[in-house]
């Protein structure tokens, strides 16, 4: 992976730089190599860069100004909120000014009436759901981070979750947004009425990769807790089984509120991590949320109980809260069970129509074996999005390449299938050098000039999303090392 | 007047326009032409032949169609499934007085949802992927045909509500959700705006997941088949046949035993326009925040009117002369008044929409012009 290179001229002129941002906000530029240190990477934390300088802004007025001078100088800007993207989209530039959304973290106004929440963008995901749970309220996308993430960063990203085939992803739960576009102009895009009286921009910069802004203001949609949740644990003997129930289960319509599929491989790793109790002789396991109303749940699980004793599968119902937080808490240590397999792991992401699982299932098991390299399989089995984890070892030369290959070989099969390189984790750099794997020189051309109209100069987040010329093939995925995973504290999906 | 029946037949056209510098009018079913700017008399591209269905995979829960298919034919093929499209796609031939043939593109082009849309979102929610012909005669793809993707920029949100603007669509992929097998419409009868939007967004903010919440206010009830009062609550719920008897007790619970039940389904009426199809004057939409429809609803002081999606929208009618009137109170409550119906001459005085802050409207033309460059599709029609 390579950044388009560094403009000598613009490093030249750092402290001139450095000092006219402390013009604009006194208290908030980090110039020093050890707080700069803090920001030299995201989760994608095979790459590290020292940004230029990193600037933390209190309010949109200095963002605009931050912005303007940006501009006027030809300076890069990365936009950045906690730095938990595994795509490597907040990446720094050695020539550009990180700008960090941190600090604006108010929650500015809680509209029961209205069913909606204004917050800064610093807010964390969990802290709109915090602030609303005590009415009853919540907000749906979940991102494994959320604990961490920020809305900023969620909008930037078009975050998901477990949840998102039944409640959406970050655009469907946007009212609007207030955002700065890069020459410093405010502009507002949509509201609590939703109403945008022209193009559906806001639709647009949704998952933008901040690459068309900075977003300063964010109005999401809160929801009311559905008054029941049962989970089920179903398990299979076969791959094609779970695979073809999962298809049933939806062609039966029933919309379960998360669905997820993992191997035996993984399902092994998990028991021995944290003993979530998956049963250990079973080829594939589902994990089935249903939710809502008390007969609509009951309805859900006598069908999928139905269906999956027909595709041949055996059901346990969690039968307390205690049990249903026990069998998700093994999912949701998934990422880091995997660390006891070998000392480091990469996570791909990507979507796949669901009825060819089985067909890409056979094909990674056979670039496993070109590749000479371990796997195994988590997958949000409701909406096709896959979450293959390659383990390696650093230490021995040449498996990290091999890893990579293997990573960008899962998502070209994921195109090749009829899918996408990406369900929820962005392209960023990660994936940026397969963008041409999935679009045509003139889809790519079209994006392109989408993105010329908000960026004329290309000033906004370079080289990330969209392959340059110098492109290399090398790709950087999310990577574990000795079991640590970046965020260590998160659960990662 | 040409026609287009294949995607190189599209490729062709708008390539001899690019060199032509020829803008033309884009017309699928023609139901909505009467909607925006008026064109004037440019040359038209008729892409009705672009019809059918393509793929449709139950099981994926998705569609994929011509652009021209008639949401008619779309609805009755999806039904065979128990399946339905998310956005609850209107249609305004009604309203608007048209022999033609309401279709996909047509509705989401032009962001028509009715009262379902509180379920499932707008077109632009169930968009996945699409494949066009921009400005330059190229041929492009947007978004996926796959529930979940986030690769590269979401073009698809842009092509609803774009109103043919921004290319000429050749291909759509739609994401499809179960329908459910019952539905029940509740009326909460005899109460004022003001009591009737407040019981809507108590059951709009329950886990009741309604289908449908408006409010119709005295002289606009004729179809609901009792004796409404002042104005009555509507409420459609859905579900199979004992979640939807629990759905029914829990709305009765939240709001009064006072709740009757209707015979009939008004909410195809209300949310297609259809209600207002025979009032005189002109008919708009007006988007609010739904705790201010009634507040608003009794400045506009309009004798026919009613409010759709808990509050979120106002349909009314009134004479041509309101018109700033009507575009200043919806500026006034953070709203947005959208003109439907109206003579040539309205629409061209007042467009669509009210002006956007200059710093949006440019970054709109921005946008229109990275499709578009030479404007040749439906100009000046948002």
């Amino acid at each position: 992976m390579l950044l388009p290179p560094s403009d000598s001229k613009i490093i030249a002129r750092r402290a001139e730089i450095i000092a006219a941002l402390k013009d604009i906000v006194p208290d908030g530029v980090v110039a020093d190599p050890s707080g700069l240190a803090t920001f030299d990477s995201d989760a994608l934390s095979a790459y590290h860069q020292m940004p230029l300088v990193c600037v933390l802004p209190s309010n949109r007025e200095q963002v605009s100004a931050i912005l303007k001078y940006a501009q006027a100088e030809g300076v890069p800007i990365v936009p950045r909120g906690a730095g938990t993207s595994l795509s490597g989209g907040a990446l720094p530039r050695e020539d550009g000014i990180l700008i960090g959304m941190g600090r604006m973290k108010q929650i500015i106004e809680i509209d029961y009436e209205n069913g909606c929440v204004v917050v800064e963008p610093g807010v964390t995901n969990l802290n709109i759901t915090k602030a609303v749970e005590a009415n009853g309220f919540y907000y749906a996308p979940d991102p494994s981070s959320q604990v961490a993430c920020t809305i900023g960063g969620n909008v930037a990203e078009n975050s998901g979750g477990l949840h998102c085939l039944k409640y959406g992803l970050t655009t469907n739960n946007l009212l609007g947004v207030t955002m700065v576009l890069p020459g410093g102009e405010i502009v507002t895009l949509g509201g609590k009425s939703g109403a945008q009286g022209g193009l559906d921009i806001l639709g647009l910069v949704t998952g933008s990769e901040g690459l068309l802004g900075v977003v300063v203001e964010v109005v999401v949609k809160i929801l009311r807790k559905a008054p029941v949740t049962r989970t089920l644990l179903a398990s299979f003997d076969s791959v094609p089984a779970a695979g073809a129930c999962v298809a049933a289960i939806i062609a039966d319509g029933v919309v379960p509120a998360a669905m997820e599929f993992m191997d035996k491989r993984a399902a092994g790793a998990i028991e021995s991590y944290n003993q979530p109790g998956y049963p250990q002789d079973a080829e594939a396991i589902l994990i089935i949320d249903a939710d809502g109303v008390e007969a609509d749940v009951s309805h859900a699980v006598s069908r999928v109980t139905d269906i999956v004793a027909k595709c041949g599968g055996k059901t346990v119902e969690a039968t307390d809260e205690k049990q249903r937080a026990r069998i998700w808490s093994g999912r949701k240590a998934a990422f880091a069970a995997m660390g006891k397999l070998a000392p480091d792991m990469i996570c791909m992401d990507g979507t796949i129509p669901r009825h060819a699982l089985p067909q890409v299932l056979e094909e990674m098991a056979k670039l496993s074996e070109q590749y000479s390299l371990g796997f195994c399989n988590v997958f949000h089995a409701g909406d096709g999005n896959l979450h293959p984890l390659i383990v390696f070892d650093t230490m021995t030369p040449g498996e990290f390449e091999r890893a990579e290959a293997f990573g960008a070989d899962i998502l070209r099969l994921c195109v090749k299938v009829g899918g996408v390189l990406s369900g929820e984790h962005g392209i960023g750099i990660e994936k940026r050098d397969l963008m041409t794997d999935m679009f045509t020189s003139e889809d790519l051309a079209q994006q392109g000039r989408v993105k010329c109209a908000f960026d004329g100069r290309g000033l906004f987040n370079p080289g990330k999303v969209f392959p340059t010329l110098s492109a290399c093939i090398e790709q950087g995925h999310i990577h574990v090392h000795g079991a640590q995973l970046p965020h260590p504290h998160l659960p990662r999906y | 007047m040409s026609k287009a029946d294949s995607l190189s037949q599209v490729i062709d056209f708008v390539r001899a326009a690019y060199a032509d510098k020829a803008p033309f009018e884009i017309v699928a079913g023609g139901t909505r032409r009467g909607v925006g700017r008026p064109l004037g008399e440019l040359p038209l591209l008729d892409v009705s032949g672009l019809s059918g269905i393509l793929k449709y995979e139950p099981e994926e829960l998705i569609v994929t169609a011509a652009p021209a298919t008639p949401l008619a034919e779309m609805n009755a093929v999806l039904a065979t499934k128990n399946q339905r499209l998310g956005f609850d796609p209107a249609d305004w031939s009604k309203l608007l007085k048209s022999n033609g043939v309401a279709t996909l593109a047509g509705a989401a082009s032009c962001n028509a949802s009715g009262s379902g849309k509180l379920r499932h979102g707008g077109a632009r929610d169930s968009l996945l992927g699409f494949q066009a012909v921009n400005g330059l005669g190229e041929t492009f793809r947007g978004g996926s045909k796959v529930v979940k993707n986030v690769t590269g920029f979401d073009l698809p949100k842009l092509m609803c509500g774009a109103y043919g603007t921004l290319s000429v669509l050749t291909e759509m992929t739609f994401r499809v959700y179960p329908k459910p097998g019952q539905a029940a419409v509740l009326c909460l009868a005899d109460v004022t705006p003001e009591e009737g939007f407040a019981a809507l967004r108590r059951i709009a903010h329950s886990a009741l997941e309604p289908a449908g919440l408006a409010y119709l206010p005295a002289g606009m009830m004729d179809d609901i088949g009792q004796d409404g009062g002042r104005g009555a609550a509507l409420i459609k719920l859905e579900g199979a046949a004992a979640p939807l008897e629990e759905k029914i007790a829990l709305a009765h619970g939240l709001l009064s035993d006072a709740l009757q039940r209707l015979e009939q389904d008004p909410f195809s009426a209300i949310g297609s326009g259809e209600k207002f199809a025979s009032l005189p004057g002109d008919v708009w939409r007006v988007m609010v925040a739904p705790s201010d429809a009634p507040h608003l609803a009794r400045q506009l002081n309009v004798r026919h009117w009613l409010g759709d999606w808990a509050g979120g929208v106002l349909w009314l009618a009134a004479e041509p002369a309101e018109a700033a009137r009507i575009r200043k109170l919806a500026a006034d409550a953070k709203g947005e008044a959208m003109l439907l119906r109206a003579s040539a001459q309205s629409r061209m005085l007042h467009g669509l929409y009210a002006p956007q802050p200059p710093a949006l409207a440019a970054l709109g033309r921005a946008v229109k012009t990275a499709f578009d460059p030479l404007s040749l599709f439906n100009p000046n029609r948002l």
